[in-house]
């Protein structure tokens, strides 16, 4: 299968049981979101995929290519693209040439002709950040940033891109239009991988949804079949809710 | 078996030593975050205080040892904490690092002053109950000073595991480099923490010092310094972290150094007469095993902590033209110069093209090498065995390409190992590799005659001890006799190496460097290589250093290997290009003319002053002079902490407004190119040139600010909103203080 596919993966931190034999797939060309409460090891399955942690059982495959001892770089020259919930920008670049540098990047491993300018010129315009792109992105609000991480990640063509809580620090109207914006990128071809508190963009934009609590997949399946599901609403709710 | 037992036993008493020092330095960093480079320097700063309230004013043994371990080492650790290390918080790795290096810097300035001033002072060391209380154990004899060390080290190591595990203080206390913020949330004092661990383990630095002087025969700083040094690396074997590790590594350490002693030394003197110094470098040599055993640091995030530091980058365009400026400016200059002034101003040169390298390692890469000094060498035996050859003739330039080429390599070879760590341990392995050099290879006086698979060749590495370097010559231009042509020389490539390595950060792969200190996370997740591209860096800096050291080479004329890479000069030059401003080409340039005007011109300043009013010769020479020369560079350097943007920033900041007023400024520098030429034809003399341009240069840029503000205040304010989206003014988003910042200074209010 093309995309990305996670097997029986457990990490322990010490004796703590982060992730617990979680298998999970997200195809290309469609949006696969995951959500759970905080703490349920979404950013630690996200760490997994893209090689920050090695699991301390089971897989990672992409597009059916075994990626679990593979280190971060190489993950990504497969087509791997990821954004942090915790910003992870290029402080003393501006706005401009935190997208640029990822296209600079992209030329040192893949000969394929690429006009840096353009392309991040173009990425800046469609992501709504044309007005910032001269400022230091330490001097811009949250959620345009989290749009920064997402440019420059989409700046190195990826085929499957995770995105750790994109919207957070963005408005309702923000929102609506980001998911939107994320619809038109799945259309184009890459599989996207969303972990997002803000369950109204997740009900939109998803197909599939698998849901984390204490390191477990709890439920998968369609947003309706996940709103429906009681044990989701148990563990958002609480018990007895 | 007898013999092998011997030297286990005093491997063990040596080892333990190094252990009640390491075991020290886990401790403050466990709790503090910060590598103490100045460790060292607090256990010969005790031990000199020990000697001298035990020998010096004969105190009691038991007094003595209570003084110094349990009231004057903690004292020092504790106010460390408070004046300088605790302004740390927030900084980058390289200010944690430089600031420490500054205080070891210091420690070592005041106590040369205070003891050393005098070169024949002789302080003879005693050991705990005398130099004739030894027992044999296995046949050897074994001080009881030794048998104490070992004990000490035993229960220290004991007590600072239950501390750290068991009690509810030593939790605290980790928990406070984990998350000082959460800490502090739940309750916690992380402040009285710091305190406690620094005052902990300055006794234990304190009580390694004590222990080990005796060994040295007479107290010497640097030497004694060095020694503490040793057990960096059963430290760093810890990971900084673990007690138990760094106890049992200390232990390692000592039993591997008394090994080689019993290998090497035979009673008709050494058996591997090139080897002999390996004694002294094999703590270093073990610290590269170390930094190659240790498991790679996970690629993590880093919480975006906005870093005080901020470097802007000049286009080209303005760096050609400062390039040009700072050529013009020399020519002029060296025009009026004296010869010892020209003399002054060439170290001045010299110095700055060696602290280039550090910008773009730095600077630009967030890396550190503090061995400048050690590829300056490598480069100059390269260029000489190359170029000069024994006979003492150049055959070719001195501006060996061979040389830059090894020099390139070398740090190929020197980073690899600890760029997989983070940029401390790639800053330890560095000062470990000065050590290597400074001993193993700077040493090597006679010929060697090695055999490589069956290629006999012999070689004299250090020819003698003393090199002299040639001068290049070019287009027919003699360097050598003229030193005002070697310091136009210098200046035209230090101008040439900057608009280059300006050129070099605004480039593409500039931006990527950058992005890679930045996050070296989000790069991998780019398809970055982050290792590939550190080691990049680091080879393209090594082959500047070598470059830079070349020319510094030739302008000492003859290098000697015992002073002229003193693996301190390295420590004190990366801290000076820091506090000239790291991110800055003109940071070097304000590196090397600091560091040549404290060595050089105050202390002679004050001379003169001494000479010239002789009742008050003791306040000049004895105190301003010798304090100058000795503890002013560590000074400035402790003051980074409240700027770690560095001095050329400040400066740049400080004149930023004349832009405002160009007809103003003209006419200022036209005023004083024609001083300058009144001055050349004899007019006025240098001294009251000196004195009109350094008062103007203050007082006359503060006039044009004056007169200019009414006009610009209105005109800023403006300027500032303008383009603004009127919603950023208080509506849609917060102001940063970058906004702050920009408002006050356009209201003049800063």
């Amino acid at each position: 299968m093309s995309g990305l596919v996670m097997r029986g993966v457990s990490v322990r931190f010490g004796g703590h049981l982060a992730v617990g034999n979680v298998s999970l797939e997200a195809p290309r060309g469609a949006i696969t979101g995951l959500i759970g409460p905080n703490g349920a090891g979404k950013t630690t399955l996200f760490n997994v995929a893209t090689g920050f942690l090695t699991p301390t059982s089971g897989g990672v495959e992409f597009d059916g290519r075994d990626i679990t001892n593979m280190p971060t770089y190489r993950r990504a020259r497969l087509g791997l693209g990821r954004t942090f919930q915790r910003l992870e920008l290029f402080t003393s670049l501006t706005v401009r040439e935190n997208v640029r540098v990822a296209g600079s990047i992209r030329k040192r491993w893949k000969r394929a002709r690429l006009d840096v300018v353009a392309e991040s010129d173009r990425l800046i315009e469609l992501l709504g950040l044309s007005e910032h792109a001269e400022r230091e992105v330490s001097e811009i609000p949250t959620g345009m940033a989290r749009r920064v991480e997402l440019a420059r990640a989409l700046m190195t063509q990826p085929t499957m891109l995770l995105l750790d809580e994109p919207a957070s620090g963005q408005d309702e109207h923000e929102t609506a239009e980001f998911g939107e914006l994320l619809l038109r990128l799945a259309a184009d071809g890459p599989g996207i991988l969303l972990v997002e508190h803000d369950m109204s963009l997740v009900m939109q934009v998803c197909q599939q949804i698998h849901v984390l609590d204490f390191g477990t997949i709890i439920a998968s399946g369609t947003p309706a079949e996940v709103r429906a599901n009681p044990a989701v609403v148990a563990a958002y709710l609480g018990e007895g809710a | 078996m007898d013999e092998f037992l011997a030297y286990s036993v005093l491997g063990v008493c040596l080892g333990s030593i190094y252990a009640i020092a390491a075991t020290g330095l886990v401790v403050t960093y466990a709790t503090s975050g910060i590598f103490n480079f100045a460790h060292g320097a607090v256990g010969t700063l005790t031990a000199i205080f020990y000697w001298q309230v035990r020998v010096g004013w004969h105190v009691p043994g038991p007094i003595a040892i209570v003084l110094a371990i349990f009231v004057f080492a903690p004292l020092v650790g504790v106010l460390l904490d408070i004046a300088i290390m605790r302004g740390l918080q927030g900084t980058s790795e390289t200010t944690q690092l430089v600031v420490p290096i500054a205080v070891l810097l210091a420690i070592n300035g005041t106590a040369t002053w205070i003891w050393f001033r005098n070169a024949n002072s002789l302080y003879l060391p005693r050991r705990f109950f005398g130099d004739d209380q030894s027992v044999k154990i296995f046949g050897q004899a074994v001080f009881v000073h030794q048998i104490i060390a070992a004990a000490c080290a035993v229960a220290i190591a004991l007590g600072l595991y239950l501390l750290l595990h068991r009690t509810r203080l030593g939790v605290t206390m980790r928990a406070t480099v984990d998350d000082r913020s959460l800490l502090m949330m739940n309750g916690g004092r992380p402040d009285r923490m710091s305190l406690a661990s620094w005052a902990i383990g300055s006794a234990l630095a304190g009580l390694a010092g004590v222990l080990l002087s005796p060994s040295l025969g007479a107290l010497q700083v640097l030497a004694l310094t060095l020694l503490v040094f040793d057990t960096y690396p059963a430290a760093i074997a810890g990971r900084l972290r673990s007690v138990p590790i760094a106890y049992a590594a200390g232990i390692a350490f000592g039993l591997a150094k008394s090994y080689w002693d019993w290998l090497s030394l035979t009673p008709t003197g050494p058996r591997w007469a090139a080897w002999t110094n390996l004694r002294v470098a094999l703590p270093a040599v073990l610290l590269f095993v170390v930094l190659l055993l240790l498991p790679q640091d996970r690629l993590r995030g880093t919480v975006i902590t906005r870093t005080r530091e901020r470097f802007h980058v000049p286009t080209i365009r303005q760096s050609l033209a400062w390039g040009g400026v700072l050529v013009v400016v020399m020519a002029m200059l060296q025009a009026l110069m004296t010869r010892s002034a020209v003399i002054t101003m060439s170290n001045a040169m010299a110095l700055a093209l060696l602290a280039l390298p550090i910008v773009l390692l730095s600077g630009y890469a967030g890396q550190v090498n503090l061995a400048a000094y050690s590829f300056a060498g490598i480069a100059i035996i390269a260029a000489w065995q190359f170029d000069v050859g024994p006979g003492g003739k150049a055959t070719r330039e001195s501006l060996s390409v061979w040389a830059v080429l090894l020099a390139i390599v070398v740090g190929g070879l020197i980073a690899l190992p600890a760029l997989r760590l983070r940029g401390l341990h790639l800053g330890l392995a560095t000062f470990a590799f000065a050590i290597v050099v400074d001993q193993l290879v700077l040493r090597q006086i006679g010929p060697l005659r090695p055999n490589l698979f069956g290629w006999k060749f012999e070689v004299n590495l250090f020819s003698n001890g003393q090199l002299t370097v040639p001068r290049p010559r070019w287009f027919g231009v003699d360097f050598l006799v003229s030193q005002r042509n070697y310091l136009m020389f210098m200046t035209v490539a230090f101008a040439l190496v900057g608009v280059a390595l300006i050129a070099l950060r605004r480039s593409a792969y500039g931006r990527i460097i950058v992005a890679a200190k930045d996050s070296p996370a989000a790069c991998a997740t780019l398809g970055l290589n982050v290792t590939v591209l550190k080691l990049q860096v680091f080879m393209l800096a090594s082959g500047l250093a070598g470059f830079g050291g070349l020319l510094w080479g030739a302008q000492q004329r003859t290098v000697n290997n015992n002073g002229s890479f003193d693996p301190f000069l390295g420590l004190a030059l990366f801290m000076m290009a820091v506090v000239g401003g790291v991110g800055y080409v003109s940071g070097a340039l304000v590196a090397g003319i600091l560091l040549s005007v404290l060595a050089n011109v105050m202390p002679n300043v004050f001379t003169w002053l001494g000479s010239e009013l002789p009742s008050l010769n003791w306040l000049f020479v004895s105190v301003l002079g010798n304090f100058s020369k000795f503890v002013g560079p560590a000074l400035v350097g402790i003051g980074l902490g409240r700027n770690p943007s560095g001095i050329a920033q400040q400066i740049m900041d400080g004149f930023r407004p004349l832009r405002r007023a160009p007809f103003a400024v003209g006419c200022y520098l036209a005023a004083i190119v024609a001083l300058w030429a009144v001055t050349w034809a004899g007019g006025i003399s240098n001294w009251a040139f000196t004195v009109i341009v350094v008062a103007s240069v203050f007082i006359v840029p503060m006039r044009i600010m004056r007169l200019s503000r009414y006009r610009s205040r209105f005109a800023d304010v403006l300027d500032a909103l303008d383009g603004e989206d009127l919603s950023r003014t208080g509506l849609g988003a917060p102001l940063t203080v970058a906004d702050r910042d920009r408002f006050d200074a356009a209201l003049g209010l800063r």
